[in-house]
């Protein structure tokens, strides 16, 4: 298969790049192992559509300059037990909570773009959540992309501990491959919410992991509002009983913007709970695809999990490909799922054009509200607020 | 004055092929009420949403005035800012708009500037209280997850709020029970005594005369077959209670 000897090439300037970076805890040949990894396999993403003009085997990364990048901005309440740092000084001065934790939510040489993403991370957070420790205030992580940047975000909450996270990444980088795991320990609750809100020409891939605990929660609410290209891949694996996970996901591709999501909920134990909800909007020529998916493992009884997805075309150019994929191996569970794509509606705009709203606001007004339901999931005031004016700007284009 | 009032000249409107209203001539005038009457499939809805815009309403010829202004000659919301309101017998739930949002945006369509958020606030408290609604309501997304009852007080609320030069109300009484029948009777009563409403001319489309017992008519319309048959007063309405409308039928069958 000629396809097959593309794949395996290694673009030369990312492989010269691995000698630039730190081998603190991706020594240079595990960057090495992995970045052949990332070319050997394949996305598993095929184009959806014949409007879809991104083929993500075929990425090229020539133009790409990897070296190592500058710590992200961190904002934290001082908590006793909490530890908010770069990845650098947390490999440095807290090894053993890092290196215990590394890896155990996010195979990442299980994935193309985790791989490529490990291969070269040149920068990335630690948070670390003692035994019942819960800050008041969110943690802000935010990654100012001006160069090519990789960042891996590891999360960790100990037995009890409960924390919200907030993740931005903002600029103007050619490609951001991002990470973010989150490894969790019994009875404990956490909140991660990520904010892409990179600039026009940027590609970026994002990895999500967890894999919440004993009785534990875990909430992931990611806002996709920027790049040419973002490609974002969210799991959760219950393992344990007692868990509820929640997946919350917006985007909207304008112009010529493509967004590919899979999320997937692997409910491996029973006794256990998900909810998925996903709004998406697509104007321009804006192209997305979603691909939600409940897997229920044949021992998982008692499994109650539900899937959510409404897509909004707000243009005759713009699509979105939505598929949920429910593989039930269980007998005694609960599972719901649900899926629209479809045009603003008619009845709706009558009634708020027949108020006196002119039918352009009233399209404007709908459209933002429809996202609502996932907006007022993220966490703080702000962070709506801000999702909300991103979303404000798309509308109004 | 001479052309105050909405006025409906010779109306014929088509609904996807089918001719529905066959020649209405209908005058509000400021400060009435008129009652519409009539039997199921009459197409007393199809004249409230002719009026208001429906793009699924084609008017095949006739003329509608409000105050002077040609109606179809406007869009929609054009038609709001003219003055006309319409109560809708099944309004649209719209998940994420907001009712304080909404009706903010609706009164800043309608009349915009002329009230401080203060006082548009102390205006939406008022106008709660009257129609017996929880503030609780403001906060939930536009008639999402509503009961009809509340969908129909929201439509009271909107009334009030926006306070039209005219205002048709399409089947407000379907549904209701008595206590939700009288607040909408009250909300209207409250408004015709208001500095804002007391010009407000009423159509008040119904089944049924139970909502005429709260809301005194000046007069009362027959619609059947698309077809304005009767006018008359109050009593028309009762005569309508006691024998339905197939008296009414036979009668104008041997007229004919």
């Amino acid at each position: 298969m000629p396809s097959a000897i593309a794949l395996a090439s290694v673009p030369p300037n990312l492989e010269r790049a691995i000698a630039g970076l730190d081998g603190s805890l991706l020594t240079a040949p595990r960057r090495s192992e992995l970045l052949a990894r990332a070319f050997e396999l394949r996305s598993g993403r095929e184009k959806p559509n014949r409007f879809w003009k991104i083929d993500l085997d075929a990425l090229d990364y020539s133009a790409i300059d990897v070296s190592a990048a500058p710590a992200p901005k961190l904002q934290a309440p001082s908590t006793r037990g909490l530890i908010v740092c770069d990845l650098q000084t947390a490999v440095r001065d807290h090894a053993d909570l890092v290196r215990r934790a590394f890896g155990s939510a996010c195979d990442v040489s299980a994935s193309k773009f985790a791989a490529l993403s490990a291969a070269l991370c040149n920068t990335g957070a630690f948070v670390y959540v003692a035994a019942d420790a819960a800050p008041a205030e969110p943690i802000e992580i935010t990654y100012d992309a001006a160069a090519a940047l990789f960042p891996y975000t590891l999360v960790v909450l100990e037995r009890g501990a409960n924390c919200t996270i907030v993740e931005r990444v903002r600029g103007s980088a050619p490609f951001v491959g991002g990470i973010s795991e989150i490894v969790t320990g019994e009875g404990s609750a956490v909140t991660y919410c990520a904010v892409q809100d990179l600039a026009t020409p940027s590609r970026a891939v994002f990895t999500r992991a967890a894999k919440p605990a004993k009785d534990a929660a875990a909430v992931l609410c990611v806002a996709e509002l920027g790049a040419a290209l973002s490609v974002e891949t969210i799991e959760i694996v219950t393992e344990h009983p007692g868990v509820d996970a929640q997946i919350n996901i917006l985007f909207f591709p304008r112009s010529d913007e493509h967004v590919d999501v899979v999320s997937t909920v692997h409910h491996a134990a029973g006794d256990s709970q998900s909810h998925t909800l996903v709004k998406s909007a697509a104007t321009g020529r804006g192209q997305a695809r979603y691909l939600g998916n409940i897997r229920i493992a044949p021992h998982a009884q008692a499994t109650e999990a539900a899937l959510r997805d409404d897509a909004l075309l707000l243009s005759k150019r713009s699509h979105i490909d939505s598929v949920p994929a429910l593989e039930i191996a269980a007998n005694d569970v609960k599972a719901y799922h649900g899926a629209t794509v479809g045009a603003l509606d008619e009845d709706q705009i009558f009634y708020m054009t027949s108020r006196g709203i002119e039918r352009s606001d009233a399209e404007k007004m709908i459209a933002l509200g429809f996202f609502e339901p996932v907006v007022e999931r993220f966490s703080t005031k702000a962070l709506r607020e801000e999702i909300r004016a991103a979303l404000q700007a798309k509308v109004s284009e | 004055m001479s052309d105050r009032g909405l006025r409906i000249k010779d109306l014929h409107v088509d609904v996807a092929g089918n001719h529905i209203l066959k020649g209405i001539d209908l005058t509000v005038e400021p400060g009435r009420v008129h009652a519409l009457m009539g039997p199921n499939g009459s197409g007393k809805s199809t004249l409230a949403f002719s009026l208001a815009g429906h793009p699924n309403y084609n008017v095949t010829s006739g003329t509608a005035t409000l105050d002077g202004e040609d109606l179809f000659a406007l869009p929609p919301d054009k038609r709001a800012k003219a003055g006309l309101f319409l109560s809708f017998q099944y309004p649209a739930a719209i998940p994420g708009v907001k009712v304080a949002n909404f009706l903010h945006a609706a009164r800043q369509a309608v009349r915009p500037g002329d009230l401080t958020p203060a006082k548009f606030r102390a205006l939406l408290m008022e106008k709660l209280e009257t129609l017996d609604m929880d503030p609780g309501f403001l906060g939930r997304y536009l008639n999402d997850g509503f009961s009809g009852g509340e969908k129909k007080r929201l439509e009271m609320l909107q009334l009030a709020v926006l306070a039209p030069k005219y205002a048709i109300l399409d089947e407000t009484d379907s549904g209701l029970d008595v206590d939700a029948l009288r607040a909408v009777g009250e909300s209207v009563n409250a408004l015709r005594k208001s500095d804002e409403g007391k010009e407000t001319g009423f159509l008040i489309i119904t089944h049924y005369p139970r909502i005429l017992q709260h809301i005194e008519a000046d007069v009362v319309h027959v619609l059947i077959d698309g077809r304005l048959v009767k006018e008359g007063d109050a009593e028309l309405a009762h005569r309508i209670e006691r024998e339905g409308y197939d008296t009414l039928r036979e009668e104008i069958g041997q007229l004919a």
